[in-house]
């Protein structure tokens, strides 16, 4: 490919704006051409049933399988914990937004559960890391992306908001190593009637969850 | 002096050392396990091969003494090969569960992996041999059987450094493993350093077990301040060491997870107690004195000294020089003492009870001293040990009215308990008085009858030298910021030595400059170039010292 003038490697069509304005000049012609575009559609979804809006959020699109939304905690087949708090995903992070303390399992084949495992989500910026870093599949994004709350607090979720809250199932997991789960479940109130280990987690303040973020800055 | 060449180099070595020892005192990386400077030579890892001209097979450079005119490579292709095949060996059933255990980070196995390894297990995972893994060997001290490669240091750590045997080799070839005997745990004071010496993760420390991953630490060298030995050792901490950030949101003051004993064969060679492995915890053994106050009310420490020192002024000029009096702490570093020395004019004292009978009797033939004061030699030499007799004779003068104000900074022992009857007499000193001023690290409720409460940093907050009982001088750093508003004792000295028209540094560096430049003993010594194994000081004269 020879560069033509102009530097271009291909035939670029020069548009010369001036002349184009005037061609599309506003007449009243246009003006009822317009007019004769929003008729048509507006038969077409009153006749024809095709109507392109979404009732967000009653309804909404269909996300990917891909989707990076809030994280999910998966667990075992008994409901506990899949998470070992080996600071995989607190170590990867970019944003620093995990924080995790760890405590001693009772089976020395596990040997190590979180007491506590909070992410900042105002802080997170759902880049999946986490996720490739988890040897366990203990941790998968889902395809949930609303943050309404009351306080900005309530953004930081811990174990509890993060294994089982309202909407996962709904739906669904998004970015995971596995497409179907090979190794861990996602927690289902209906098998398991009480949370695992619920009363490890405490009132929560966003300068102790500050602590970890700044270890690596020091 | 034999002629040795390693990797090509010629180099002369002293004669009975091993090739390892010479490799390490040229800095030629020899990977090992077994091979420990402190504990001992076994050869069992099978790390340390290298190749020696005139020897047809691959020598341990840890077993092998240097003989002249040695030709040692490390870096052969016969070498690299037999440290490969003996990882392979080594890694042949461990569980891989780097994910939870404390090692990782800072795991043998891990480096030299890397290093020299790099291979794909020829065993699959679910056939490894299975063994006893997060069992108690005693208060301080974890095993998982899985994870050791036998390099029996901890054995001879037992064996030839405590002398009491607690872990040994059980069974026989395949089935070998490290253990206890059932009513013997490992509770000597010094087992602690089985964790420090253990390569990889098979024996991890109960009191550091799962509060942090070690890649998140931030490693500061300092000195044990548990007792008059000044062991070195390394503080993990978090967190920056110095400000910046927003108070209370997004800056810490940094906490400290662990202390590692750090090399230094003039002093403790490798060696920690686990007393003074786990002083730093008596930091958080009581509240901290965040906020000066006067009598109850919080003010803050600038707008004090002023009036502190107007206060020893009017006391000097009403009653005399001889009614104003300090108590030190022998806690407190070289640099705070000296400029305290200097502020109270030579009248202040830093004995509580027997630390100068007991600074140097040793407590066991290790490491541990009585004294649990870490600069007990330092107040000497500085002679802070002069007329006015200690803590006792103090509170004798305070209640003849002899001494009218005073100034009394008082750090808690790190290690065990601070003798009640000090506490006692610290109270009634304080009582007797007109009007004192306690300076300390912690809000006890004694210190609260003074007038004047100022914080004082505490160890591992604040930078500066300690003697140590043998008269070495070591630098400890600071590895966290003070808590709340404390400030270390030279910079509050050097502030009231400003107000009263004298101009002083705050640098510790400079502090000791001028140390060196006036106390005998000190005169040659350079803060810079003490270093991190300490310089030694010449001997107290024993009139000082009465």
């Amino acid at each position: 490919m020879t560069p033509v003038s102009g530097g271009y490697a291909v035939d670029v069509p020069t548009i010369n704006v001036s002349e184009r304005a005037r061609g599309e000049h506003a007449t009243i012609w246009s003006t009822f051409r317009a007019f004769a575009v929003t008729l048509r559609r507006l038969f077409t979804s009153l006749f024809k049933g095709d109507i392109p809006t979404i009732n967000y959020p009653e309804e909404s699109r269909p996300y990917s399988e891909r989707f990076r939304g809030t994280h999910i905690l998966t667990v075992r087949d008994d409901g506990s914990l899949k998470c070992v708090a080996c600071y995989m995903c607190a170590t990867i992070c970019p944003a620093e937004c995990i924080y995790i303390e760890a405590g001693e399992h009772p089976n020395p084949e596990i040997e190590k559960f979180p007491t506590r495992f909070d992410i900042d989500m105002m802080r997170c910026i759902y880049c999946g890391f986490c996720v490739d870093a988890c040897p366990e599949e203990a941790i998968i994004m889902s395809r949930e992306h609303h943050q309404s709350v009351y306080e900005r607090s309530e953004t930081i979720y811990g174990i509890e908001k993060l294994m089982a809250r309202p909407g996962i199932d709904a739906k669904g997991p998004g970015y995971r190593p596995n497409r179907p789960m090979a190794e861990a479940k996602i927690f289902k109130k209906q098998e398991q009637q009480t949370c695992p280990f619920p009363s490890h987690i405490e009132e929560r303040h966003p300068a102790v969850l500050y602590e970890s973020m700044i270890r690596r800055r020091g | 002096m034999p002629k040795v060449t390693i990797n090509g180099q010629v180099y002369e070595a002293a004669k009975g050392k091993t090739i390892i020892q010479v490799a390490d005192d040229i800095g030629v990386q020899i990977p090992r396990y077994c091979y420990h400077p402190d504990i001992g030579i076994e050869g069992s890892c099978r790390m340390c091969l290298v190749e020696v001209k005139s020897a047809p097979k691959l020598l341990p450079a840890c077993a092998t003494p240097v003989t002249e005119n040695m030709d040692v490579r490390t870096d052969t292709q016969r070498v690299h090969e037999a440290v490969r095949y003996a990882m392979e060996f080594l890694l042949l059933h461990h569980p891989i569960d780097c994910p939870v255990c404390d090692q990782s980070g800072e795991c043998w196995l891990q480096d030299y992996y890397m290093a020299h390894a790099g291979h794909d297990s020829r065993y699959p995972l679910g056939q490894k041999t299975r063994r006893r893994k997060a069992f108690n060997l005693g208060p301080l001290v974890k095993l998982d059987q899985e994870r050791c490669i036998l390099c029996t240091r901890c054995v001879r750590f037992t064996r030839h450094v405590t002398k009491t045997n607690e872990i040994q080799v059980f069974n026989r070839a395949h089935n070998s493993e490290i253990g206890i005997f059932e009513d013997r745990p490992l509770n000597n004071p010094y087992s602690g350093n089985v964790v420090d010496v253990c390569p990889v993760g098979a024996l991890t420390s109960a009191d550091f077990r799962f509060k942090a991953r070690v890649w998140f630490l931030k490693g500061t060298d300092s000195v044990c301040a548990g007792c008059s030995t000044g062991c070195n050792l390394r503080i993990d901490h978090t967190a920056r060491a110095a400000g910046g950030g927003i108070p209370g949101y997004t800056a810490t003051d940094g906490k400290i997870y662990r202390t590692v004993g750090r090399r230094n064969v003039e002093v403790n060679k490798s060696w920690l107690c686990d007393e003074g492995r786990l002083s730093f915890h008596t930091l958080e053994r009581w509240p901290r004195l965040r906020q000066a106050s006067v009598r109850g009310k919080q003010q803050p420490v600038s707008a004090l000294l002023p009036v502190i020192h107007a206060n020893f002024e009017s006391v000097r000029s009403d009653h005399g020089d001889d009614a104003v009096a300090a108590l030190a702490s022998a806690t407190n570093t070289n640099e705070g003492l000296f400029l305290m020395k200097k502020y109270f004019k030579g009248r202040l004292d830093f004995r509580l009870g027997r630390e100068v009978e007991q600074y140097q009797q040793q407590q066991d033939e290790l490491l541990r001293r009585y004294d649990k004061h870490p600069n007990t030699h330092g107040a000497l030499d500085l002679g802070l040990a002069g007329g006015l007799g200690g803590l006792r004779r103090l509170r004798d003068l305070a209640e003849k009215k002899e001494v009218r104000g005073m100034w009394i900074s008082f750090h808690p022992q790190l290690v065990g308990e601070d003798a009640p009857e000090i506490i006692e007499d610290l109270k009634r000193l304080i009582e007797a008085l007109e009007w004192s001023v306690v300076c300390t690290t912690h809000d006890f409720g004694w210190a609260h009858e003074a007038d004047f409460l100022l914080p004082m940093a505490a160890w591992a907050e604040e930078k500066g030298t300690y003697t140590n009982y043998a008269g070495r001088v070591q630098i400890a750093n600071r590895a966290v910021m003070p808590a709340g508003d404390a400030e270390p004792l030279h910079v509050l000295m050097a502030e009231l030595l400003n107000l009263s028209g004298v101009e002083v540094p705050t640098d510790p560096a400079a502090i000791f400059e001028w140390i060196a430049s006036e106390v005998p003993g000190y005169g040659g010594l350079d803060y810079d170039a003490i270093g991190p194994s300490g310089a030694a000081v010449a001997p107290v004269p024993e009139e000082v010292l009465r």
